[in-house]
This record gives C-alpha cells, structure tokens and sequence, in this order.
C-alpha cells in the first residue's frame, strides 16, 4: 500500500507539472527563416539588394527570356529547338493564350519584376534607418533606386501602363490599377537621376560589397539617357527629352575616364572570355559563376537560373551526317567543348542579316567578329562522298554567308549550307539550304571554359554595353535633326569596326565612314544589328522606333504575315487581369 | 445506496437456486473458424447464472444445471453464438466466425472505449483478422476498399509507399499535393496517442489488433483541431493473462510488374518517325527533321533490331516478413512482446525497403486502485530508390538501338549521333551497386500511463508519451549512369541530410463511470493536455567524390559542398494546448446521449485567435430494446443515430503569419553575398472548422447473419486556410487567408453476412461495403466564382480538370476550317466554345473531375474444413484520371509526347493521311509537343480490381499437439492478381488505371504545381502495379 501511494504522489505530480505546462508551449520563435523586419538593418538592406541582382538570373540568360527578348524581330528566326511559346513569340501566332507551356516568360517578368520592386521598396523605406554612415547609405540605396528603375523601365517598354508602387507593400490586396505612362517614367527618370550622382563610380568603390559587374554611376548614366530617348518617342514625350538623352550620353562619353569605361580597338575584344572580369565595355552585367551557391551553378542544367547563351544559338551540328542530306553515314562532327551544347533555339534571318546589315564584310570584320562560320573536323573516320576528313585540319562544315562557288564547292570534303536564298540559285554540287537546325552560329556568347559540354556558360550577362550609348546619342542626334552628330557617334563605332589583327584592308576605315546625309532612322538600326546581334535589345529598338511592324513584315517572311499594329506591347499577364478582384479591373492591352 | 444492496440480494438469490438444480461440468473449446483455438473467449450460460472464459488452450470448463438448454459464446470480433445444449453435450468444439462488426464489441473512441452498442457516433471498425487478409506492408495498404468512406489511392509503387487517405472526401483548398494531404487526411492515433512525425510504415502491422474509424464530427470532435480529416485509432496489441503463448506469423512472396507499358517496337517506332518527317509542319523545312535516325538506328532498322529497354530496369521483387509475438501473464501483470522484420526487394533495381521493430506493452496492477503500464515500439526503416525514376529516359530510348557492343560490353549511350547522346544513358546502368538513395529511419514510440481509482467509478489517468524520429538520407549518383548523365568524374552528385523530429504529451484524464438506479449509466471525461511537435533538418550537398565506393558518406572529400536554396536547413515548432470534456449519458441501455466539448489552443495561428472550442453533441437509440420490437425476432439489434459536431483545422506552417523573406545568393565578381527576397507576406490567421451532420442506423438482422450500418452526413467547412494567389503587382504571388466555405455530403452502407453455414463445416461469408461522397467548393475568397490559377470552381469539387476539350483531330477534309484556327489536317481539333473562330481562354472548360462517384469493397470469405478462402475486391467508379505521359508538352513538364519524333513513344494510335483516326494527332518534326497535347491525358479512371486472392489451410488433430503446435495456418496469397473492370486498361493506353503519382511526375516537372492536375493522384511513367504471390504460416505454441 505504501507503494502504491508513493506512485499516485508521483502520478498526481506529473500530472500537475504537465498542467503547469504553461502557455509557453504557443510561443513563437522562428529560428530557420527570415521575416521582413530584416531590411531595417545593414544586413538586410545588402541581402535585398543582392536578392534582386540573384533573382535577375531567373530573367536574361535563361530561356524562356530568350524568346521574348530575341524572337520575332528583323534580325531572328525561331530554330527548330524552340518550344511551342518560342515559336509563338516568333511568329505572333497564339502567343498570348500559351496557358501550358512552361515557357511564357510574360508571367515570369511581370512576377519577378514586381517581387524585386516590392523588396527594393522595402530597403528604401526601411533602409535608412540601418546606416549611420551617411556616404555609404547613399550608395548602397542608390543601388535600389537603380534597379527599381531598370524594372520600370523594362516594363513600360514591354507592357506600356503597369501598377507604379514606390512604397512597401507588406498586407496583401487584391486591387491594383495601371498608371499613366507619363507617371512611370517621371519615376525612372527621378530614380535614374538620383543614382547617377549617388552611385559609386567603379564597382566595389569603398569597399562596398557591389562589386564585380554591379550598377555604377556609368550604368545610370547610360540607362537614363537611354530613358529620355524612349520617353522622347513615346506618348509621354517631353519636348527635351532627345536633347536630355543626347546631353546625358554624352556627359558619360566626356567622363568614361573617370567610370573606367571605354572601348577597346578590337570589337572581339569586347567579347573575349579573357576579358570577362575587367571588361571595360561592359556597363552593367548578371554575374554568374561556377560556385553552386553563388552562381547558382548546375552542371548540365539548361534550366534555371543559368546563363544559357552559350547554348540557344548552335545549330546542332553533331547531326549533319557524311552523306547530307541523306541521314547515312557517320556524323561529321562531335559535340564538343569548343563547338557547344547545341540547343538551335535561334537562327539568324539569313536574309536580312547577309544581306541587309551585314552586306559589306569586306571592311566591316563584325560579321565574322559575331558568326561561326566553320566547323573543324573533330571526329575520327568520317569519309564524305568528297574525301576524308583530317581531324583538326579539314573544315568539316561550312555555312559561308555567299556561295563560294561550285569548283570550291565540288571540291570541299566537308558538308556546305548555303543560306536557302542562295541554294535556291546555285549550281552543281555540295549546296544544302540552311534551315532550322543548321545556320551559323552566333559566337559572341561562347564559353570553352565550362567544365563539361552541356554544363551552362557561367560568363557574365551583359545587359548594357558602352558602345550602344554611342548608338543612342545617334538615334537622339538624328531625332533632334542633328545628322552631323549622329554621324560621328555612329563613326566611332564604325571606325573600331573595320579593326581586324591580320590582313586589315588599308582603307577599311576610309571606306567604313558615313556622312550626315546617308544617315536614317533604318540605318541606325541597321547598325544595331551590326554591333549589337543577339543582345536581347532588338524587339525595344522596334517598338522604341516605332519600326517593329513595318521591319518585322519588310523582313521576317516566318512572323511577317501574323504582326498586327497592336502588336508592339506585350499583352499584360492573364494572371494579373484574373487576380485583380477588387476594385475596378485591371484592362488588357488593345487588340488582345 | 438501497440499489447496491439489492443487486447483492438478488445475485445470491440466483446462486441460491442454482444450488438446487442438478449440475455437472461441461467441457469444450472455442476456436475461430479456421480452428486456431481462441483465447479469453466469454462462455456463458443462457440463463445468464455463469461464465467463463476460455484458458489458453482455448478451453473451458462450466457448471451446467441440467435445465440449461444453451451456452452463449461470445469474442471480440467474431460473432455471437448461442450452442445448443443438452445432457448428454460432451466436449463441445464451438467454431466462432469472424465479424468486423459486432455490437458487443468494444470499440477506441478516443480518451476511452464504448461498446459499440453505446456507440452514438459514425465509427467503423476493423479487426486484426480481416487485414490480415491482405498480406501488405503497412496497414494503409490492407484498409484499401475495407471500410464505406474510407478511400485510399495509390500513389506510388515503391517498396514502403503510402497512399493518399481521405475519410469522407476532401474539405480543404490546398494547393500543392502535400499540402492537400496535410489538410484533408485523417489524423492516426496509435494507443491514445497522435502519431505526429511518424509514417504508418513505422507501425508493424502485425501488431495492430483492431483499427477503428471515427468518421463522424461527433465521434471525432474530441481531438479537436486535428480532426476534420476524420480519426483513424489504430490500437497495438497487450497481454492477457494466462500461459505464454508464443505466436510466429511469417510470408516469403514473389513478385513482377503487372504488365510493361505498351511503348513502340523497332519497326513502330521508325514508321512513327518517318511519319513525323512526312507530318513536319514548318514552312520553311518540310519533310524533314533535327532529329534523323542515327547510324546506329539505320543499322538497327536493316537488322530488325527492336529492344525492350524497360525489360533491363525491371526484376523479380521478393519479400519476406516474420513475426514473433510472446504473451501472457497474470492476473497483476500482463505483457506482450514482439518483434518483427520485413524486407522487400522491389521490382526495380536499386529500390529495397526493410524494417526491423521491436515492441514491448507491459501492464501492472499494483493494487486495487493502482495501474500502470507502458507501451514501447522502436523501429528501424531502410528504404532505398524511393526517389529512382529510370523508366522515363528508359523509355525515351529509341528501341532500334541495341543495349550491347558487339564485343559485348554494355553500350553506354544507346543514342550516340542524336542529340539525345548524352541524356539517353543505357538504362542497364542503373545496377551500378554505388548508386545510393537511402533513407534510414528510426522510430521511437514510447508511452507510460498510470491509473488511479480516486473512488468507486472516478478514475484519474496520466498519460505521457515521447516519440521521435530521426531520417538519415544519403544520395549518391555515380556519372556515366541514368542518374547522372555527366561523364567527367568531378561531377557525381551526393548529398547527405539528416532530419529529426520529437514530440511530447501529456494528459491528464478524469474519468466517472457510474450506473445509477440500474437505469442510469453516465461517463464522464474530462481532459487537459499539452503537446509540442519539434522538427529540424540539415540538408547538404556536394559534387564531385574522389571514388564511386565513399558513396556519401564523407563530404569533405567532395569537390564542392554547398547547402541547397531549395531545400535548405529548417527548425520548426508548434504547439497544441487542449481541454476536452464529454458526457456519455445512457438510460436503459436504450437512450444514448454524448456531449462534447474541446478547446484548441495553437501556436501557429494569430495569437488574437489562437483559442477555439468544439462544440458535438450526438444521440443513439437502441430501438430493439424497445417493447414493441420484442416480438419482431429477426431482429437481434437496431439502433438510430444522430449527432452534430465540429471539427477544426490549424494546418498551416509554424511562423507563416508572420510573413518572410526567401534568401538566394549571388556573386559580385569574386565577392559572394547572401541575398533575400519579401516572397510572403504576413498575414493573421485563425482556425478552418467543419461542421458535420450525421444520421446513421446500425442493424443485426436474422440471427446476426446480416449486419450493417447505414450512414447519411452533410458537412460544410468554413474559414478554409487557403493559399489565395495575389496579383503579381503585390510583390508576393501569394498569402495564406481563412476564405471559402465548401461542403460535402454522403452516404455509405456497409453490410456484413453470413450468406451460408451449414453443418457440413462449408461456410461463405461477405463483406460489403460502398460509399457516396460528393463534396463541392461554395465559395472562394473574394466572392470569386473561380480561381483559374488554382483550379477551384464554386459548385465544383476540389480538383477538376479544367482544359480545351478534343472534339477529335483535323481530318483532310476539314482542312479548311482548320486554317481558321491556325491549324492542318492531323492536328487536335477543340472545341471552340463561343464559336469565335479563335481558340483562348474563353475556350476552356471543365471537362471532368478527380472525384469518384462511389468507392467501395467486397470481401468473400469461404470456409470448408480446415481450408479458407478470402477475395478482396474494391472499385473506385465514375472518376476521371490523367494519364500524363500521354498528353504531356515538351521539356521540364513530363514525358515529351510525340516531341518531334525524337524519342520512343507510347504504341497510339496516330493520325496519318491514310490513317484519318480521331485518337491522336499527327506526329510532326516540327513540333516539340502537339498542339493542345494536354486534351489527350483525360481519361476514365473507373476501376474494379481483384486485390488478393488468400487461400489457407488449417492443421488440426492430435499430431500438430504433439509437434508442440498449439495451432498452426498456412496459406498461399496473390495480391493484384487481375483487374475485373478499367475502361482505361482496356484501351491500351495504361498498364493499370490506379495512379503511382501526383501530375506530372517526371522528374525534374517544375510546372502546373499549384493546379488541379498537380494535386491529382495521375498514372505516370512510374513502376507499374506490381503482382505478388505469397506463401505464409501462421503459428502458435
């Protein structure tokens, strides 16, 4: 019986110790995530706007960006490697209502834009309470200032009127409206203007943590004036806005010295791996890297937050088979590091860039600066109907931009693609039509120093390069009439141009110059396609000029027939028009 | 206290008479049909003077007068039986078969047990016997099809997977499968305890001695916040007193895929090709592809050459599973202890699943008023390849490609000269005995309970559990195989992590039981408990090991070590405070009454509503205890019931109100820096309920050879915890909200009969069981009528399928209207709902929905001599089912149909100028995936199935006593062994209409997470049904 009551002692005990429990048990710590109180501190504000510079990895370089940034210009065409959104936006075919397909980037930028505009807004509404140090509060918000605009920017180009929120959001509401044009940009230009004197004027200035590729006060400069111009043509235009832009432009040309930007003599140059860490054309760039956590680096991943560019733009060369265009026969080439992952997401529009822009690749070497023409034989023990090819030293694919002729052709060992205009004409033997799977390859984005073959580049993205400011001085030049200036912008370029190492011919540079009168606005854009080929620039530069639809059907037989005027923004996300459910609706863009 | 003394005079007046009547003993046995002797088995006189209870040879001894006419025989979970008696009864064998359902039976109703006749609640129950019939790993498996509202779906066929369980349907928005599993399944309790942490393959099966199902609100009201998903009460077996019994239950079984999927042969798959040369649909390159066959293909083509690559992924899987149970005691202590282990080697390579348990329950009585006991279970889970899925690039593989060298040697890339070369590696890879994906776990699961009787019917109980958890996973992919296609050997990928999991309880339970003036039988509850659940885990990853044999299990020497932005290190805790009391009120055995009530408090809610309490209330009427039911004699029992409860649902992340911050990170040149994003935003949230309805009856008719239970029920859920997608202008594409109503209602009957018993020892008996379950959304947050992003619908069950609709494919003749829409003959034809000539959103439709129409189960169980045969059958009917690989577009989002005629293909019935079908579209080189694809996956998901098919054999006489057997069972078992019904299985399009896994399930699938389809249980590229075939004993000594 003692037993038993020393054990109901206990029992009671426990049990009471369990009531006593206290109400401790409903406490809240969290001790594994982050909440948003975080960005009143230093911490806080350098991880928001390191946030945004990550989150821009989901953007350029991956491939759903890919397709709306290149496709359905002048300058492109879809390649067969292109999912069905891809070939959407290239051909202005069902490209609004692509409900399953993974890769309509138009959610995708509407989301991520406004996600980093939420948090920047965060770190400049709670950000200055972080910092003591004046100086370097200034800079580092500055940086938040930047790339609200930069998103801003980027989406009143694409979708025209958009939500403008400038405070942080922090409740959810299902209400939102589209702001005039006209308020959007007075934001841009009012952040831009701030950040180009706020900046630090060279990366990691001061020991700041934005180093690398990060915004400068170059980077502001380039992206307002840029913004004035835009504005200038837009429905918002100001009557100073093309002599801002050309003002802007210039003041960072004056002080490239002080930002350490400049242009190098050898366009290649400007596109060399070797250069990639202090490339000084490079204005502003998404870093990546092959560190898994900080360059979000995957081997072999073609998704993601990965750079891609050194993928979408191969044709798939390991297919073309000796006996082309019969499939037998040994494949001519192997995929290799130097050659690339072949993914064929875009060809060039062989037409217009053959024979429009890069129409003199006698003088101008940027032709041959942007294309891989030649394959080298890297494969053992393939024969071709025409002879075997030496590993290393014959070209086992050629795709000249003019036929070479049908002697050179009859007696090239190697498979010739000719661009399908040409074919059509040729003669004798050898000639095979490029198409969707074999074109010249863009080279610029090359990277022979992944670790594997099909693991992504880890080069840096860039976004804005100090050559184009001379294009947009050019642009506002001609705008305000002012030919003779938009001729010695474009000059500089054009001059540079001509620069080759070898066999330079002695009056290239003579004969790349042109004359106030030869200036227009086609060939301005002409020259973009020249110095700028595949940049993720082109459908702005269009719809910027007013120039899309009228190219697009001078040009592009594949997206001609289907551009319609309206045509020129992007429709808003359908997500955005379901989920606004209160208060008055969010309205589409005309026509779609 | 008169009545006491009454009862007292009244009882010695029995014995009294007793005297009088000539007695002499009367001996017997009880056994259970199969003729496994029963142990405890209640022998009482009909007269009601004496009982007994059978010793541990099952046999008893009794006094009987020589008036006596019958004994009442009576055990749990079999039927009652009254033997005849006369004078001259010797030695009776009385054979007692099995019931699931029997009023005398007691039944778990949570903090407490109830006979089922004073039962007011929806509560089914299951005994040991009948899972037993289906040999299965985890007793969610062995309750598929058993019990009415109770629908399981497979997810999955790996070794160790357990299915989606929903009682009574779903009643929550939820957006990911997880998370719906999370809201809408039920809560298991294990002994009183709710088993948080642990999976059901941590609990042996063999352990369980009865499950029962609490369906109703009013039954489960009393676990509050956890409940609305409905309560299944597992309950483990405890000694008895009486001579050890040693039991061994052990199997070996066999098993293969049920069928392979019908992919294309060689010569299929080159004629599919060259059509889709013939089909390319670009303007610029038609006839032709990006994708010719390679020089290996034409070679295999002029050979005849045509590879059953799924046949190098798929083996002959074993298991096996022994069991050993002790038990006994005595009057003061009772235990039972057991072990157990089970290992499957699945029918894949690389995927195995073991689990060894040890059990041991122990109750002492230390006096009169003083009881104490404990329950502890420690397992140990192996599982491997749960997360292997080679059959999607395994099937890709173009089947004129041979798996060898000529020179023998295994031909590493099957797909050299495409440009699938380095993705396609040779499937035979997967035998690489490095490749590691294996989760160890350890279970513990231990309670401690002590009872005091304070006075006469008042009883205080304390119960303390702690149970814990801990995975240790470790993953290594070698290069050069399926897993990791990367050749270069810096980049075989590993990882390790490593998770663990806690929780304690307490309760402290009050108990008064008390009859009064005989008439008056009142219980009274009343709880008070404090629970905390901990997890954390540690997740890192490395690339690049120096040799295939270190596996993962020394990080240091990877390459590249880094934490995953995805699945990153967490820490999380919750709360539940509860207070519970409930009154069981019953006059004259006849009128039934229980009164609820419990309050919540839970730490992840906004702590301005972290408090809310459940109000139930049911009723019961015993109607055959009635006067005017006296004279109706073929009915042995009736009972109405009633009740009304509700139920509650805190199921959402801790510290999710308080919004947060995603973190990636990023490189400023060579400077790394942390960065974070606002990806949620607070929010404040309180409590989702439920309120149900209930009305049942409960009946034995004829003897108690028909009996069954019909329930009706109305449920409707307010305040659902939602996820309510944002305008993407908000800065966060989502929050969590208390919005949306949805209801449910339903109807299930069960019915259990003894369909013949006749004297030559043939016996056949069925169980059935069907369920009617209809639950739809009534309204969405902000009055929407639909959230298209989600797939919810007002009026519409949870997961519908919404789409364009097939209407069939272009035909030559229609090719001009197909140009209208953009289209060519061969492609899929929509139907253009507004007839706009335009094919968009406004197009979309629903097409069908996820739910079934009913659910149910038959189970027949024959006995002859010492032979028994069971057949489980169960159907779920009248659903739609998506069979992703049919209709899934290119890329990351599943298996690439059609794809350009670049990879191997399911054997369909397509499109060609000669071939005008409307099954499937053309295939077309140009085109990464067809037109409108998707319309192609929605299928009829109807089935009916064989489950398993056991057939046994009891030995019995004197020389299995003297082999020292005190019974002992064999019997054989094939479960899977066919499909009766599936329109789906029939078409030719699926190897089993079942899913094996949520949308689509590829991997690497990263869209449509949040829609209908992604939450849906689809057929996939997943391991096919697998058939087994057992062989197994059941002894006792």
């Amino acid at each position: 019986m003692k037993s038993y009551k020393k054990i109901a002692v206990l029992l009671t005990a426990l049990g009471i110790m369990g009531v006593s429990g206290c109400k401790k048990v409903l406490d809240q710590t969290p001790k594994s995530n982050v909440t948003p109180d975080v960005l009143a501190s230093a911490g806080g504000v350098i991880g928001g706007i390191t946030g945004v510079y990550s989150d821009l990895r989901n953007l350029w370089g991956t491939e759903g960006f890919l397709y709306y940034t290149n496709f359905g210009v002048d300058e492109t065409l879809a390649g067969g490697g292109a999912s069905n959104g891809g070939v959407a936006f290239a051909t202005y075919k069902n490209y609004t209502n692509n409900v399953s397909d993974v890769y309509n980037a138009l959610g995708g930028v509407f989301n991520i834009a406004y996600q980093d505009i939420n948090t920047l807004n965060g770190v400049l509404q709670y950000g200055p309470a972080a910092f003591a140090d004046v100086p370097t509060r200034t800079a580092y918000l500055a940086q938040a200032k930047f790339l609200r605009a930069f998103y801003y920017f980027h989406l009143v180009q694409t979708f025209g009127a958009v939500p403008l929120h400038t405070t942080f959001i922090n409740t959810a509401t299902l209400s939102d409206s589209r702001a005039p044009v006209a308020d959007i940009y007075a934001q841009i230009i009012k952040d831009l203007t701030e950040a180009s004197t706020e900046l630090q004027n060279k990366p990691g200035d001061n020991g700041s943590p934005f180093a690398g590729h990060a915004a400068t006060k170059a980077t502001a400069l380039y992206l307002l004036s840029k913004a004035y111009l835009t504005r200038g043509w837009s429905s918002a235009a100001q009557p100073t806005d093309f002599q801002n832009a050309l003002t802007t432009a210039q003041t960072l040309i004056t002080n490239k010295g002080t930002y350490g930007v400049d242009l190098y003599q050898n366009y290649a140059d400007a596109y060399t791996p070797a250069n990639d860490v202090t490339n000084k054309e490079d204005l502003f760039a998404i870093e990546h890297s092959t560190d898994t956590k900080y360059g979000d680096f995957t081997p072999g991943a073609s998704g993601g937050k990965i750079n891609g560019w050194a993928y979408f733009f191969r044709p798939n060369y390991p297919t073309v088979t000796a006996n082309y265009p019969t499939s037998s026969g040994a494949s001519v080439m192997t995929r290799d590091l130097a050659n690339g992952r072949p993914f064929f997401r875009v060809r060039p529009n062989y037409d217009y860039v053959n024979n429009v822009a890069f129409a003199d690749r006698t003088n101008d070497y940027r032709y041959w600066n942007t294309f891989q023409t030649t394959w080298i034989a890297n494969t053992a023990n393939v024969t071709t109907p025409r002879g075997s090819l030496v590993v290393g030293a014959d070209t086992a694919i050629w795709m000249p931009p003019a036929d070479p002729g049908a002697a050179k052709r009859a007696s090239f060992k190697g498979v010739i693609f000719l661009s399908p205009s040409v074919a059509a004409t040729a003669t004798g033997t050898n000639i095979n039509p490029s198409n969707t799977t074999f074109f010249p390859s863009l080279k610029k984005f090359d990277d022979p120093n992944r670790p594997s073959v099909n693991d992504p580049s880890s080069r840096p993205v860039v976004l804005f390069r100090f050559s184009e400011i001379y294009l947009i001085a050019a642009e506002a030049a001609f705008k305000l009439n002012d030919l003779a200036t938009a001729a010695n912008m474009i000059n500089v370029l054009r001059t540079r141009a001509a620069f080759r190492t070898t066999n330079m011919p002695a009056d290239a540079v003579a004969k790349m110059q042109v004359s106030p009168g030869q200036i227009t606005l086609d060939f301005i854009l002409d020259e973009r396609t020249r110095e700028l080929y595949g940049e993720s620039l082109r459908w702005w530069d269009l719809t910027r000029t007013q120039s899309l639809v009228r190219r697009v059907k001078q040009y592009n037989t594949e997206a001609g027939p289907n551009i319609q005027d309206f045509m020129t923004l992007r429709p808003i996300p359908q997500t955005e028009i379901n989920l606004v459910t209160q208060g008055p609706p969010i309205p589409q863009n005309p026509g779609f | 206290m008169n009545w006491k003394m009454l009862i007292l005079l009244l009882s010695m007046s029995v014995f009294s008479i007793s005297l009088y009547a000539q007695t002499r003993k009367l001996a017997g046995t009880v056994t259970d049909d199969k003729g496994l002797t029963l142990v405890g088995a209640t022998v009482k006189l009909k007269s009601g003077r004496l009982a007994t209870s059978t010793d541990a040879n099952g046999k008893f001894s009794i006094s009987v007068t020589t008036n006596e006419t019958a004994i009442l025989v009576t055990y749990l979970g079999y039927v009652d039986q009254e033997v005849p008696i006369s004078a001259s009864s010797e030695n009776i064998t009385i054979k007692l078969s099995a019931s699931a359902r029997n009023l005398n039976d007691v039944i778990v109703v949570g903090y407490g047990t109830q006979r089922k006749k004073d039962v007011t609640g929806a509560v089914a129950s299951v005994s040991a016997a009948s899972l037993q019939e289906v040999p299965a790993p985890n007793v969610v498996d062995q309750l598929k099809g058993r019990v009415a509202g109770l629908d399981i779906t497979s997810t999955s066929t790996t070794p160790g997977a357990v299915g989606q369980i929903r009682l009574r349907g779903e009643r929550s928005f939820a957006t990911s499968n997880t998370n719906a599993n999370n809201q809408n399944g039920p809560l298991f309790v294990v002994d009183g305890i709710p088993l948080i942490g642990g999976s059901l393959n941590d609990i042996n099966q063999n352990d369980i001695t009865s499950v029962d199902i609490l369906k109703d609100a009013s039954a489960a009201a009393i676990y509050g916040s956890r409940a609305s998903g409905g309560v299944i009460i597992i309950t483990t077996k405890r000694g008895k007193s009486g001579k050890a019994v040693i039991s061994y239950d052990g199997y070996y079984g066999i098993g293969h895929i049920t069928d392979e999927y019908p992919l294309m042969d060689g010569a299929q798959f080159a004629a599919f090709k060259r059509e889709s040369i013939a089909g390319n649909s670009s303007a610029t390159s038609p006839n032709s592809t990006a994708y010719p066959f390679t020089p290996a293909e034409l070679a295999g083509i002029a050979n005849g050459t045509s590879t059953d690559w799924q046949k190098f992924i798929f083996r002959t899987a074993f298991s096996t599973d022994h069991q050993l149970n002790i038990s006994g005691g005595n009057e003061n202590t009772q235990f039972s202890i057991s072990t157990g282990f089970h290992k499957e080697k699945g029918v894949q390579y690389g995927q195995d699943f073991d689990r060894g348990s040890l059990r041991a329950a122990i109750d002492h009585t230390i006096s009169s008023r003083v009881k104490v006991g404990l329950t502890t279970l420690q397992t140990l889970t192996h599982t491997n390849g749960a997360d292997l899925f080679p059959l999607y690039n395994t099937s890709a593989i173009s089947p004129l490609t041979s798996p060898y060298n000529a020179d023998g040697s295994i031909n590493l890339l099957p797909m050299t000269g495409s440009v699938d070369q380095p993705n396609r590696v040779n499937p035979l890879t997967i035998r690489n005995p490095s490749i590691q994906d294996l989760n160890r776990k350890l279970y513990s699961f231990n309670t401690l309970y002590g009872e005091v009787k304070i006075v006469d019917g008042l009883k205080y109980r304390f119960n303390a559990a702690l149970t814990y958890g801990q995975n240790q996973g470790n993953n290594y992919s070698p290069v050069n195989t399926t897993y990791n296609t990367a050749t270069s050997p810096s980049q075989t990928n590993e990882s390790v992590n490593n998770t663990e999991n806690y929780t304690w309880l307490l309760e402290n339970i009050l108990t008064y039981d008390k009859t009064f003036g005989q008439k008056h039988h009142l219980t009274f509850t009343g709880l008070y408990s404090t629970e905390k659940d901990h997890s954390q885990g540690l997740q890192v990853y490395g690339v690049g090991m120096p040799a295939d044999y270190l596996q993962s299990y020394n990080l240091f020497l990877a390459n590249q070590v880094n934490f995953s932005a995805t699945n990153q290190p967490n820490f999380a805790d919750r709360g539940l405070i509860s207070y519970m009391a409930r009154v069981n009120y019953a006059f004259n055995e006849r009128y039934l009454v229980t009164a609820t009530v419990r309050t919540d408090g839970s730490s992840v809610l906004d702590p301005k509503h972290r408090y809310y309490t459940y109000p139930a209330f049911a009723f019961g009427w015993n109607i055959d205890r009635e006067n005017f039911m006296k004279n109706v004699s073929f009915v042995n029992s009736l009972k109405l019931r009633a009740g009304y409860g509700v139920t509650a649902d805190q199921n959402v992340s801790p510290y999710q109100i308080l919004g947060n911050l995603s973190s990636n990170a990023y490189n400023f040149g060579s400077n790394g820096q942390n960065g974070y994003l606002v990806t949620n935003l607070s929010s404040s949230l309180k409590f989702e309920h439920t309120n149900n309805y209930n009305l049942g009856v409960d009946f034995g008719l004829f003897n108690d050879r028909l009996t069954g239970s019909v329930d009706v029920y109305q449920q409707k859920t307010y305040d659902i915890l939602q996820v309510q997608s944002l305008p993407p202008s908000n800065g966060a594409g989502s929050t969590t909200v208390n919005a949306g109503n949805s209801k449910g209602k339903g109807l299930e009957i069960s019915l259990s009969s003894i369909n013949i018993r006749s004297s030559n020892g043939f016996s056949w008996s069925t169980d059935f069981n069907i369920a009617f379950a209809r639950n739809s959304i009534v309204s969405l947050h902000d009055n929407l009528k639909a959230d298209i992003t989600n797939g919810w619908f007002v009026g519409q069950p949870f997961n519908v399928i919404y789409d364009y609709k097939k209407i069939g494919i272009w035909q030559t003749s229609e090719a001009a209207q197909a140009a209208v829409y953009g289209q060519r003959p061969g492609q899929i034809k929509v139907q253009d709902v507004n007839n706009d000539g335009k094919i968009n959103a406004s197009d979309l439709q629903i097409l069908g929905s996820y739910q079934p129409d009913y659910t149910g189960g038959i189970t027949n169980r024959f006995t002859f001599k010492g032979f028994d045969l069971s057949l489980v059958t169960f159907a779920r009917m009248g659903q739609k089912v998506a069979v992703t690989y049919l209709g899934s577009d290119s890329g990351a989002q599943g298996y690439p149909f059609f794809n350009q005629g670049r990879v191997n293909q399911i054997n369909v019935n397509y499109w060609t100028p000669t071939n005008p079908t409307n099954d499937f579209p053309r295939p077309d080189a140009n085109l990464s995936g067809a037109t409108y694809a998707s319309t192609l996956q929605y299928r009829d998901g109807s089935f009916i199935k064989m489950r398993s098919i056991n057939f046994g054999y009891t030995f019995s006489g004197e020389s299995m006593k003297k082999a020292g057997f005190r019974s002992l069972h064999i019997y054989a078992t094939c479960t899977n062994p066919f499909i009766i019904y599936s329109p789906l299985v029939k078409s030719g399009l699926a190897v089993d209409p079942e899913g094996n896994g949520f949308g689509n399930q590829i991997a690497g699938a990263s869209s449509f997470s949040t829609d209908a389809l992604g939450r849906a249980v689809t057929v996939g590229l997943n391991n096919p049904m697998v058939r087994t075939f057992q062989l197994g004993v059941n002894a006792k000594f």
